[in-house]
């Protein structure tokens, strides 16, 4: 079964490089929810060639997500406008029987965001990060929605976003009267904003590789949808992805005034502190229906997991961060 | 005692037994044992702090009235989805941060958020 998959992968590659291939294997790294990732060890002619693959869980990709070929799509698209991707290697297609993916090259660094917020060695990268952060966001929400065109990003005015993620919380059926109080308030600032930027959706500590020269690629593009670019940054101020390190707002590493002033040094628009408080509260209540998500994979028996279950706990985080956010403007 | 081996007692049991067999288990089963063991402990500390009943409380003392914890939640849900109920009004959000304070006290006791609101 892995030869044959190494064999149809190494045909891919053949394919997409006109080089000469040998995949040697693939190794499952991390099964997520709606993504598996593995590592390929591949000779191009004759040399390494350390590559990732990654492909939709169990064949199918989740509503709300992108295609992987449109992932790929945008990651190259991203990497044109200087944000630090993996280059895209070669987009699976039908006919591969290998499912949905694209391969990409390996990056070097470390993914692990415990890690590389504690450790040491990562003092100095930890120190360029929240620049780094700033710089690569204002160039992705530079990108002219045109050059998207082709991509099946999901879009809406801001108001529809917040409709959908509420009703999504009701989907659960559970009621939080925090969550509700959260999209009352939200209701009453998100506006109605047309689509402006390419937003990556998902831009947190544990999406980064990041090496001793500070964000070496950032991953996980699948979130990727057309809205505000200030989003962005919001999601990256929640809580959880600050694994701990709750006095450092940007993603455990950094502080706010210093990511909006490079922010808008490199091109970004002016951050307005109380819209980007907005996006803190829109992206931990976010977080929060993520929480639900797990929760109910489990208590409905679709993906039981004490891992799932014990998240679902972890909606009283959620719910007291928001109280938080909600009482005294930051958390 | 309504039982010689009562539910505490049992949570006791099944976490020890945990912890004799997590150091042979690797990667993965090692990690859900670990987050069986906390899943253990939340059990353990729901039944000896209830916080289902301070939650209760603190959504009735801001209703005006007692019903069971699901008819409140339901009951405040409906009222702030109507826009009877907004942020604004007074004694909600102390309300909520007493009910979620005391649910975080058993999911996550160390968590930081829990002290900074109790400061």
């Amino acid at each position: 079964m892995d030869s044959d998959r190494c064999a149809r992968l190494t045909a891919i590659l053949a394919r997409a490089t006109g080089r000469e291939i040998a995949v040697a294997s693939i190794v499952a790294l991390s099964g997520g929810a709606s993504s598996a990732t593995f590592a390929v060890e591949a000779l191009r002619d004759g040399q390494p060639w350390p590559l990732i693959l990654q492909t939709a869980a169990a064949g199918a990709v989740p509503e709300g997500s992108l295609s992987k070929a449109d992932q790929a799509a945008l990651q190259m698209l991203g990497g044109r406008h200087g944000v630090p991707v993996a280059a895209v290697v070669a987009v699976l297609e039908a006919g591969d029987d290998l499912g949905q993916g694209f391969v990409m090259e390996r990056v070097a660094g470390e993914a692990l965001a415990p890690r590389w917020l504690r450790a040491p060695d990562f003092a100095a990268a930890r120190q360029k990060l929240t620049g780094q952060c700033a710089a690569v966001l204002a160039r992705l929400h530079a990108i002219p929605l045109s050059e998207a065109a082709g991509l099946a990003l999901p879009t809406g005015r801001v108001d529809t976003a917040r409709e959908r993620m509420f009703a999504h919380y009701r989907s659960f059926k559970v009621d939080s009267p925090v969550f509700d109080l959260a999209f009352a308030w939200l209701a009453e600032r998100c506006g109605d904003a047309e689509p402006s930027a390419i937003v990556h959706g998902d831009f947190r500590s544990g999406n980064f590789l990041v090496d001793s020269d500070g964000l070496a690629a950032v991953l996980d593009w699948e979130l990727a949808h057309l809205g505000e670019g200030a989003e962005d940054l919001g999601w990256l101020c929640v809580n959880a992805w600050r694994f701990g390190i709750w006095q450092k707002p940007v993603g455990g590493f950094g502080e706010r005034a210093e990511l909006y002033d490079a922010y808008a040094a490199a091109g970004g628009a002016r951050v307005d502190k109380a819209r980007a408080h907005m996006w803190e509260v829109w992206g931990t209540l976010r977080w929060g229906l993520a929480c639900l998500q797990l929760g109910d994979d489990h208590v409905t028996g679709r993906i039981p997991s004490v891992e799932r279950a014990a998240i679902g706990r972890r909606v009283s985080e959620v719910e007291l961060d928001l109280l938080h956010l909600i009482r005294f403007g930051d958390i | 005692m309504t039982e010689q081996v009562e539910a505490t007692a049992l949570i006791d049991a099944v976490a020890a037994f945990l912890g004799e067999i997590s150091p042979a288990l690797e990667g993965r089963q090692a990690f859900h044992a670990k987050v069986a063991a906390n899943a253990l402990a939340i059990v353990a500390r729901e039944l000896a702090q209830r916080p289902q009943a301070a939650e209760a409380a603190a959504l009735a003392g801001f209703l005006g009235h007692n019903a069971g914890l699901d008819a409140l939640r339901a009951e405040l849900c409906g009222r702030l989805r109507r826009g009877q109920v907004t942020p604004e009004t007074p004694g909600l959000v102390e309300a909520l941060t007493a009910a979620v304070a005391a649910k975080v006290a058993v999911d996550n006791p160390r968590y930081a958020t829990l002290a900074r609101i109790n400061a």
